[in-house]
């Protein structure tokens, strides 16, 4: 198998699924058009006729029904991966999530579980505007009980995907509609990429930057144009938000003394908050040499004006900006 | 029976007074009005008097302790009483004289919003501490902001310094002051890099470093009169602009005056050159009543009246008895009242009388080897005379031959707010008049 075997992120997911279906019987797909229609984005073409209506199942347009059954299903025995749409719609099943899916296994003392995925898009970029585009991770990083997976590139797709489904709890995976397209190596074989482990994505000594999904490729950019100018940037990528390891993060804003936290959601109530005081509550403190930062999106729903649309969330451009001002102390 | 013994309020603006000494101690005897203890307030020291006969018991308060007045210190008891229980009283602190009850009084008097003074009453502010911006003076919410916040400006600012947590991490780890480190950061913001600068600096040796240091440095907190002097010449100092005017005076005719007021004196009395110099400044006052004026709350106050101040240094510092009404008393008299202000001020036996209501204050150094100086005006007053040594010194006589006669300089320092430089200039020659002709003063 040539090493530099590429796969795009939907391809990657797809295969995965795949894998652990062929596998393991209790894994079973369910979700709006992911049928007959492949899925919005195509994340499950091909898979129904795979595996069949019992193992890929078209659900009625309610993703409270779709959590639920998720839920239901995973407390008897099967790991089911269910499919919101768009992560904006996961607000309607937030009841199944945060008040039975996240609690069940806690209170009935560990004698169930609760081991399945749900698996959403989030993100603008695309034109869908204000109902299509947002990015909600930090609404379930709030509810322990959750695990939050946010995969940035192909290879971490899959084998989070896998992780996830293997994973005795609810994983709410939030996957990017303009990541769905990106290339990167993925093996064949099915693999796992632990969750609970960030990962440093690029090596620097001035600055680093935390950056979640679709912000790290454009942090990886502007961390290039900014090499030019001798400015060396570490890029770290969570990949798990919750639980978060904090300590690959610590260690590096121990190591360049400044942090620049980049995530696409809104910056009020947002993750980059956690992300700065988990840095500021460590030992990381004492090293450090300027604020702390966030460069989020802004405080407002995403338009559907293209131009609007752009300038809402953090773009190459304004990373760069902002990573110079605080990698030259200008902060 | 017992009776209480309490912080007694010497002065109409007086708030606490701080207990200098026990004079007596648990179980003594002592007659009524005999001394208990010594308090000092920010202006004098005064005795506290036993208002009973009796044994002395329940002290409550040390030595250095401030006590809000009216706050019972002490008990008279009879022999073998226990002293009574009482309610427990607020700290001897500042802050523990009650706000509540000061500001309903205030609200009647000072003009502020209803808001504001509901603030002042929770934070314990005076009201007449706060300057009104509102109409007719009217004190707002913003000008209580304002105040609070030069309050903590001033509290916090010498001692917090811009740094980042690394820089502090390494300035702990190296042992340097953050405050002795230039940042190069944003605001001046000390960085990592700028305390690392710092630390590799080897430390100057020392020439003969075989001497043993002698001790450690003592502290001495400003306490009592030496706070009161420092927090009133420093602002003083940075509030009113001063302007100095030095004049050589002809003391000649002022010595001559002086043996001859001293040789028709009556048994025991002494006219000083201080008490000279008080009558020729307390004239010259007369003529120039600009001088003889208060600068405070953006006005000047005119005195129909001439006190005039006598700076009279003592073993904790400076006080400034008073001679009231100087310019309508003889020169015998304002010898006698100095005399007797000097002793009692170095005896710490001074009234609150005898230092209020200065309108103008003579400083004299002439007893030392001091040439001239400039004073710091004693605020509120526009102006204040600082007098030098008499020497005799070679200068020209009328027919420019060189001739030999005591010469005096003598500054004034004041106040440009209220007094330009013509004025003060005028002031300081018809002072030199007075002192040349002593004749002067009898026109």
């Amino acid at each position: 198998m040539p090493e530099n075997r590429e796969l795009t992120y939907v391809e990657a997911l797809r295969e995965g699924l795949r894998q652990v279906m062929e596998k393991d019987e209790s894994v079973f797909l369910l979700g709006e058009d992911i049928g007959v229609y492949n899925g919005a984005f195509g994340v499950t073409a091909g898979l129904l006729e795979e595996f069949g209506e019992e193992r890929v199942r078209d659900t009625p347009i309610s993703e409270a029904a779709i959590a639920g059954a998720c839920l239901g299903a995973s407390l008897t025995g099967m790991r089911p991966v269910g499919e919101i749409m768009f992560m904006d719609f996961v607000a309607l099943s937030l009841e199944q999530l945060a008040l039975q899916a996240a609690k069940v296994r806690f209170m009935f003392g560990g004698k169930t579980k609760a081991p399945f995925v749900l698996r959403m898009p989030a993100g603008s970029g695309t034109g869908a505007a204000a109902q299509h585009s947002q990015s909600l991770e930090n609404w379930l990083v709030h509810v322990p009980g959750l695990k939050v997976v946010m995969p940035s590139n192909a290879y971490d797709a899959k084998g989070l995907l896998i992780a996830s489904i293997y994973d005795d709890n609810p994983v709410i995976f939030v996957e990017h509609k303009l990541l769905y397209g990106t290339k990167s190596h993925v093996p064949e074989e099915s693999y796992e990429v632990p969750l609970s482990q960030s990962r440093v994505v690029r090596e620097g000594s001035d600055l680093t930057i935390i950056a979640t999904s679709l912000m790290v490729h454009r942090s990886l950019e502007a961390a290039v144009q900014l090499s030019e100018e001798g400015i060396e940037i570490e890029i770290i990528d969570p990949r798990t938000l919750n639980p978060l390891d904090d300590e690959t993060i610590i260690k590096s804003v121990v190591k360049t003394s400044k942090a620049l936290i980049i995530h696409e959601a809104v910056g009020t109530g947002g993750y980059g908050g956690e992300i700065a005081a988990r840095i500021a509550s460590s030992e990381a403190f004492d090293y450090l040499e300027a604020p702390i930062r966030r460069l989020t999106g802004l405080d407002i729903p995403i338009p559907y004006n293209r131009t609007l649309e752009y300038h809402a969330v953090p773009q190459v451009e304004n990373i760069v900006v902002e990573a110079r001002k605080l990698s030259r102390g200008e902060y | 029976m017992a009776k209480a013994v309490i912080m007694p309020k010497f002065g109409m603006t007086q708030e606490e007074a701080t207990i200098v000494k026990w004079i007596v101690k648990e179980g003594d005897f002592v007659e009524t009005d005999d001394p208990i203890a010594e308090v000092t307030t920010d202006k004098v020291n005064m005795e506290v008097g036993a208002p009973a006969e009796g044994y002395i018991g329940g002290i409550r308060f040390q030595e250095g302790d401030t006590v809000p007045v009216t706050h019972i210190i002490a008990f008279i008891l009879a022999e073998g009483e226990d002293p009574p229980e009482i309610e427990e009283t607020p700290a001897a602190t500042p802050e523990a004289a009650p706000p509540a009850t000061q500001a309903e009084t205030h609200s009647e008097t000072t003009h502020a919003t209803p808001v504001a003074q509901r603030l002042a009453n929770a934070e314990g502010i005076q009201l007449s501490t706060v300057k009104g911006s509102g109409s007719d003076g009217k004190i707002t919410r913003k000008d209580i902001d304002l105040h609070m916040g030069s309050e903590t400006a001033v509290s916090t600012l010498p001692k917090k310094t811009r740094a980042t947590p690394a820089a502090r991490r390494v300035a702990r780890d190296r042992g340097v002051d953050l405050l002795s480190v230039e940042g190069s950061g944003p605001r001046g913001r000390v960085q990592e890099g700028d305390v690392r600068t710092i630390a590799k600096k080897p430390f100057p040796r020392l020439a003969s470093s075989s001497l043993e240091p002698s001790g450690e440095p003592i502290e001495v907190p400003l306490e009592g009169l030496r706070r009161t002097i420092a927090e009133r010449m420093q602002a003083s100092y940075q509030q009113a602009p001063h302007i100095t005017f030095t004049a050589d005076v002809d003391m000649s005719r002022a010595i001559e005056f002086r043996s001859f007021a001293n040789a028709r004196l009556p048994e025991g009395g002494k006219v000083s050159m201080t008490a000279l110099i008080l009558k020729a400044v307390a004239w010259t006052l007369r003529q120039h009543p600009q001088m003889n004026a208060y600068v405070a709350d953006d006005r000047v106050t005119l005195f129909p009246d001439i006190h005039l101040g006598v700076a009279v240094a003592i073993d904790e510092g400076l006080i400034v008895p008073v001679v009231h009404f100087a310019d309508r008393k003889g020169l015998y008299q304002v010898a006698n009242e100095v005399n007797d202000l000097t002793r009692r001020g170095r005896e710490g036996s001074l009234m609150p009388d005898d230092v209020a209501r200065g309108t103008f204050t003579v400083s004299n150094l002439g007893m030392f080897r001091v040439d001239h100086f400039n004073a710091i005006l004693n605020p509120p007053q526009a102006g204040i005379l600082a007098v030098g040594r008499t020497v005799r010194r070679i200068v020209p006589d009328d027919r420019d031959q060189p001739i030999v006669k005591p010469m005096m300089a003598i500054t004034l320092s004041a106040d440009h707010r209220a007094i330009d430089g013509v004025l003060a200039a005028r002031f300081l020659e018809d002072i030199c008049t007075a002192l040349e002709e002593p004749g002067s003063v009898m026109l």
